[in-house]
């Protein structure tokens, strides 16, 4: 049995998900047709695709349930809906909404049934239409709230709106999203986390799942910020590196002084020469991203071991 | 005796090659312009995709499917020397993996006959 959303969609003997979707009038787009290109992506929210409909995705992915319609021929009932289907929004009250820093703020909410991966994302809406996507910096196992950490733009909607919220507050979220998250990672595998910004955020969450699952590889953690009150976890986690002697965080303030651009990425990319065997996790503004990625994929990260969020402006 | 995608080793060969050659063509100053601003995970999937064709492994592409593929990039200026380029970074990688010359040959023919409809002629 093939459920598209709440719709049965007809599956005939030898058909693959694909055909029927298409059959059915579903719009679903497709390429290659012989599981390559990936632009078929679907998720199974219910039921287990087959493997050989998960080949070439990342163990992130295979965990979420995502699979390739063009190779699925389902040997059991799948339930499955668009990739980027954040699913039914869901109440969330506001727990806490204080500063970390002049322009960051960390924001807890109380949501029901919310199962999530640290440094996965959700959506956070508001005034019924104003959404934005948020990283999660939270355990599910540890905390009972969802945590944000949020810089406040000065023209952000969000950010102004955020800004006159307080605790009992009611909002919407949605998700979560992503595939930024602790899986397929060995456990004596180095970690490299590198982020700027926000971009902690995320690699807070993976750093503390890391953790409680057991890593025993080096885990190293560059957080950018253009000022030192940017660095908004820094005594945390100074104490954290302090404590655990596989734990090594590299604050890293900009200075436009230095020869190779003084950012969290040129130190990084100076200090770690040799990465071809690590777990590379890279969060916070666009370019930042975008730079990391490719320069570690030259020089020779193959990009299974490349999970990235990048923060990308909404519309 | 065996098709030519069979004797390069199939979906190994490719998940082999896919990254190697990627590495090439994104250090290739003469195309790797075609390849800015495209998200690297996106890229390697579509890069499956055509190793996979020149390796004469299963595919579905129809000519119109290339054409539309690369309509974009001949916009962009792309022509016969950049997939001279392509084609050359191909030969690379498999030299690099130890492929012999016959089936290098082979694979740079089957790049070579979709080049009109690559380049939209
Ligand atoms: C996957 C994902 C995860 C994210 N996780 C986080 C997170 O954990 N923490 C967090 O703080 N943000 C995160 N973001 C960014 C967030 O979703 C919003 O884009 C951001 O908060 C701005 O929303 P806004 O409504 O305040 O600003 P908007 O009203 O959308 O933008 C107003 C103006 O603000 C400026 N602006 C907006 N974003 C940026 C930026 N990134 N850099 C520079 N200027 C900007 C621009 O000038 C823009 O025109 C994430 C984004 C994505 C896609
Ligand atoms: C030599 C023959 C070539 C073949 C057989 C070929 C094959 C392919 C295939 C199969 C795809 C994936 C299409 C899809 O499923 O979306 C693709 C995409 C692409 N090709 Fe080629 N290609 C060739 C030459 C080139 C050249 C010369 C360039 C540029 C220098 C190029 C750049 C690209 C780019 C950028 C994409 C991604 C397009 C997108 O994502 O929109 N290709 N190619
Ligand atoms: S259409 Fe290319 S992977 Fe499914």
């Amino acid at each position: 049995m093939l459920k598209f959303e709440d719709r049965l969609v007809e599956l005939r003997p030898g058909e693959t998900v694909l055909e029927a979707l298409e059959r059915a009038g579903i719009d679903a787009p497709s390429s290659c047709r012989s599981g390559n290109c990936q632009t078929c992506l679907h998720r199974a929210v219910e039921g287990v695709p087959p493997p050989e409909s998960q080949v070439g995705l990342t163990q992130g992915q295979k965990a979420l349930g995502f699979f390739l319609p063009c190779v699925c021929l389902p040997t059991s009932p799948l339930t499955i809906t668009r990739p980027d289907n954040v699913g039914a929004r869901r109440d969330a009250v506001i727990r806490a909404i204080e500063p970390l820093a002049p322009n960051v703020i960390r924001l807890r909410v109380d949501a029901d049934d919310f199962a999530y991966r640290p440094g996965q994302f959700l959506e956070l809406v508001v005034d019924g239409d104003l959404r934005r996507h948020y990283s999660l910096a939270s355990h599910p196992e540890e905390d009972p709230f969802l945590e944000m950490h949020i810089r406040l733009h000065e023209n952000g909607r969000m950010s102004r709106r955020l800004g006159e919220f307080k605790p009992g507050d009611r909002l919407h979220v949605a998700g979560p999203s992503g595939t930024c998250f602790y899986e397929g990672v060995h456990a004596d595998q180095r970690l490299l986390l590198i982020g700027a910004g926000t971009g902690l955020a995320p690699l807070y969450g993976v750093l503390r799942d890391a953790l409680k699952r057991g890593h025993l590889g080096p885990i190293r953690l560059y957080h950018g910020a253009r000022s030192r009150d940017g660095l908004y976890l820094d005594e945390e986690l100074k104490a954290l590196s302090r404590t655990l002697a596989h734990v090594d965080y590299r604050p890293c303030l900009l200075d436009p002084d230095a020869p190779a651009g003084g950012d969290v990425a040129a130190t990084a990319l100076h200090a770690e020469q040799d990465v071809k065997d690590c777990a590379i996790f890279l969060c916070g503004g666009e370019n930042l991203v975008r730079r990391l990625k490719r320069d570690f994929f030259m020089r020779g990260v193959s990009m299974k071991n490349i999970r990235s969020d990048a923060f990308t402006p909404s519309g | 005796m065996s098709n030519l995608y069979e004797r390069l080793g199939g979906e190994n060969a490719v998940n082999a090659a896919v990254e190697l050659f990627y590495r090439k063509v994104l250090a290739d100053g003469r195309i790797a312009q075609f390849f800015d601003g495209v998200d690297i995970d996106q890229q390697i999937a579509k890069q499956k995709s055509f190793l996979t064709m020149a390796f004469g492994g299963p595919n579905n592409y129809t000519g119109a499917d290339m054409r539309n593929a690369h309509k974009r990039l001949v916009a962009k200026g792309l022509n016969d020397s950049h997939v001279d380029a392509v084609i050359e970074n191909l030969n690379y990688t498999l030299r690099d993996l130890g492929v012999p010359e016959k089936e290098v040959k082979e694979v740079a023919a089957i790049a070579h006959s979709v080049r009109d409809d690559v380049l939209n002629r």
